[in-house]
């Protein structure tokens, strides 16, 4: 695909930034690196310090402490309305009183672009997010998903350095979420702009990023592919955080190795070290369990409590003696005839597990 | 159905015969005005005599136009002090509203005397020389009133947000100002320029206090001399003052139903 901005893409460094409202650490010592034309998505539960940090960078929020770097140039001090970012905002933030073209221009008339320059550039972009047609109109003429694009039309306009998004996806619609997802990361790879992207949502974090950091109390707690982030969690919490987890009560027998229910595990090489003999949780998918035959003696026996069909797949929730419920992924074809209150027999089929000790929540 | 029925045509029929009394009360002594205006020489027949004659006397145009011109000049003052003020107070100073808020209201309650004497006093000595300084004046006065007009239509719309929106664009706090938050509280802005202004031109007290001319101060002084003309200059102050709020109303109603804010 052409690339359709001129300017070649940048680098974003966060250096140890802090935010302090008080006595409140929104976030405390982030350090993040965006390779040019590189998403990352910043992931967490509120108030992790995630949109904290995109405003930093946009220029919206003063850090107390630490470095802000654009291309290795230091930009704390620089006002937002000087530092090239384009945002596209959760709430759209379409100026009510201009038209579609006018809004998109925006930018453009700041940095004193002409007329014609503007036009041009304008009908670019509207054709990027393809909505030609939508030109002449006013933003509470057009449905939330068409707003978003425009937003996104608008911010790409000015060709930012770097693009920041702050959850731009959350007041849409689940279908309308899908398209407008795809269509950002289609046009992000086109464009080759470096992106920060902040969301609450791992599903569109991991579809959308090619990296996902994942926050919690503004620390980062975790930064990797999608892919690794999944199966090699670094921390309990992005264990739990990203995708569904079962705990299970468990006891340490050796360095390294835990038993849970009636098998032997190994304990993930990023997990903590506990004691000989102390009690921990251990952190397991549902696609991390598998069915097992009665007489295995690893094999975990307990009655099924819970059937939600998910299409391909089936999530079954089982009810164990010493243990909370614990979930299944299984393929919807091997438990057809599976019921409420059969009998059932399963294993944790990981070669590692994660651990956290049993009083860290 | 049939109670419900009557209930209906009793209420609209509360409603009508209200409506016909309240302008009747409103219309009665216009209507009276204007044909007692109207009245020839020696109460004779009808004529336009008596506003002929107010036009025709000396200091209405000028006092006229002093009036509007600075009346206009107050109400741009207003906005220019007030709209960044209110836009900063409702983005970043929150906590100083109320103390601005409180400030806002003292025309209210310091008596006009004092607050004419007491001002003209602080007033640099290059602007008490000047009817200019009833601009300064008319915008403490019309101070209660733009100050809750400009700030309920701020809170009206995503303030927050589109400011962002336009500094991460860019745009520079000035163009902000004019190009994204004026247009968005175009309604709360016409209703205080309108306030600012018809407070100004009608503003007698600190006027007179202070010795200056204007056209409410000129009409005393012209109703003195013939009563008809008088009644003449009542309707002519009231039906400007008509035309006036009429052609706001139009031109508020007119920009509201573009603009559109949603959050």
């Amino acid at each position: 695909m052409s690339k359709q901005s001129s300017r070649v893409s940048s680098t974003l460094e966060l250096r140890g930034v802090s935010r302090h409202f008080g006595s409140v650490k929104a976030l405390d010592g982030l350090d993040l690196n965006l390779e040019p034309g590189e998403l990352v998505a910043l992931l967490g539960p509120s108030g992790c310090g995630k949109t904290t940090a995109l405003r930093i960078v946009a220029g919206l929020e003063v850090a107390t402490a630490g470095d802000l770097m654009v291309d290795g140039v230091r930009y704390n001090e620089t006002p937002a309305n000087d530092r090239d970012m384009g945002m596209v905002f959760q709430s759209y933030s379409l100026f009510p009183n201009l038209t579609v073209s006018e809004n998109i221009e925006y930018g453009l008339r700041a940095r004193k672009v002409d007329a014609t320059a503007r036009a041009k550039r304008a009908a670019t972009m509207l054709e990027l997010v393809a909505l030609e047609s939508k030109a002449k109109s006013y933003p509470h003429q057009l449905s939330g998903g068409q707003q978003q694009r425009v937003a996104l039309a608008r911010a790409l306009a000015v060709e930012p350095r770097v693009l920041l998004l702050d959850e731009p996806l959350s007041a849409l619609d689940a279908q309308v979420r899908g398209q407008i997802r795809e269509e950002i990361r289609r046009i992000q790879l086109d464009l080759g702009i470096t992106t920060l992207f902040v969301t609450h949502d791992q599903e569109e974090a991991m579809a959308i990023a090619d990296r996902v950091g994942v926050m919690n109390h503004g620390r980062l707690e975790q930064i990797d592919k999608p892919i690794a982030l999944y199966n090699k969690p670094a921390t309990p919490f992005v264990a739990s955080f990203v995708g569904l987890a079962n705990r299970i009560p468990a006891e340490v027998t050796a360095k390294g190795k835990a038993r849970v229910l009636n098998q032997k595990v190994e304990i993930s090489s990023t997990a903590e070290e506990f004691a000989e003999g102390e009690k921990i949780n251990i952190i397991v998918r549902p696609e991390s369990l598998e069915l097992s035959s009665e007489s295995d003696p690893d094999a975990v026996r307990g009655i099924v409590a819970l059937k939600s069909f998910l299409g391909p797949l089936t999530k079954v929730g089982v009810a164990v003696e010493g243990a909370p419920l614990i979930h299944l992924n299984i393929a919807s074809k091997d438990v057809r005839k599976l019921e409420i209150g059969d009998a059932i027999a399963f294993k944790i089929s990981a070669d590692e597990v994660m651990a956290e000790r049993v009083n860290i929540a | 159905m049939a109670e419900s029925m009557k209930q209906k045509y009793f209420k609209w029929s509360l409603v009508s015969v209200s409506s016909i009394l309240a302008s009747l009360i409103f219309l009665f002594p216009l209507l009276a005005a204007t044909i007692y205006s109207l009245k020839g020489k020696n109460g004779q027949g009808h004529s336009f005599d008596n506003y002929l004659w107010l036009v025709h006397q000396d200091g209405f145009f000028p006092n006229l136009f002093i009036t509007l011109k600075l009346a206009v000049l107050a109400a741009a003052l207003n906005l220019v002090l007030m709209v960044p003020t209110m836009v900063y107070l409702n983005l970043k100073g929150q906590r100083f509203k109320s103390i601005v808020d409180f400030i806002c209201i003292l025309p209210l309650i310091i008596p006009v005397v004092s607050l004419a004497i007491g001002a003209q006093v602080a007033m640099p000595s290059l602007l008490q020389n000047t009817e200019y300084e009833l601009v300064f004046f008319f915008v403490v006065i019309a101070l209660p009133y733009t100050y809750r007009a400009l700030d309920t239509s701020l809170q009206t719309v995503p303030l927050k947000t589109l400011v962002e929106a336009s500094r991460s664009l860019g745009a520079s706090w000035t163009r902000t100002i004019i190009r994204v938050i004026v247009p968005a509280i175009r309604g709360g802005i016409t209703g205080a320029l309108f306030l600012t202004f018809a407070l100004s031109i009608g503003e007698y007290t600190i006027t007179s206090l202070l010795h200056w001319e204007t056209f409410p101060t000129w009409t005393v002084v012209a109703a003195q001399q013939n009563i008809l003309g008088a009644i003449a200059i009542s309707v002519f102050s009231f039906v400007g003052a008509v035309i006036l709020l009429g052609t706001i109303a139009l031109v508020s109603r007119k920009s509201s139903s573009r603009v559109e804010v949603e959050e």
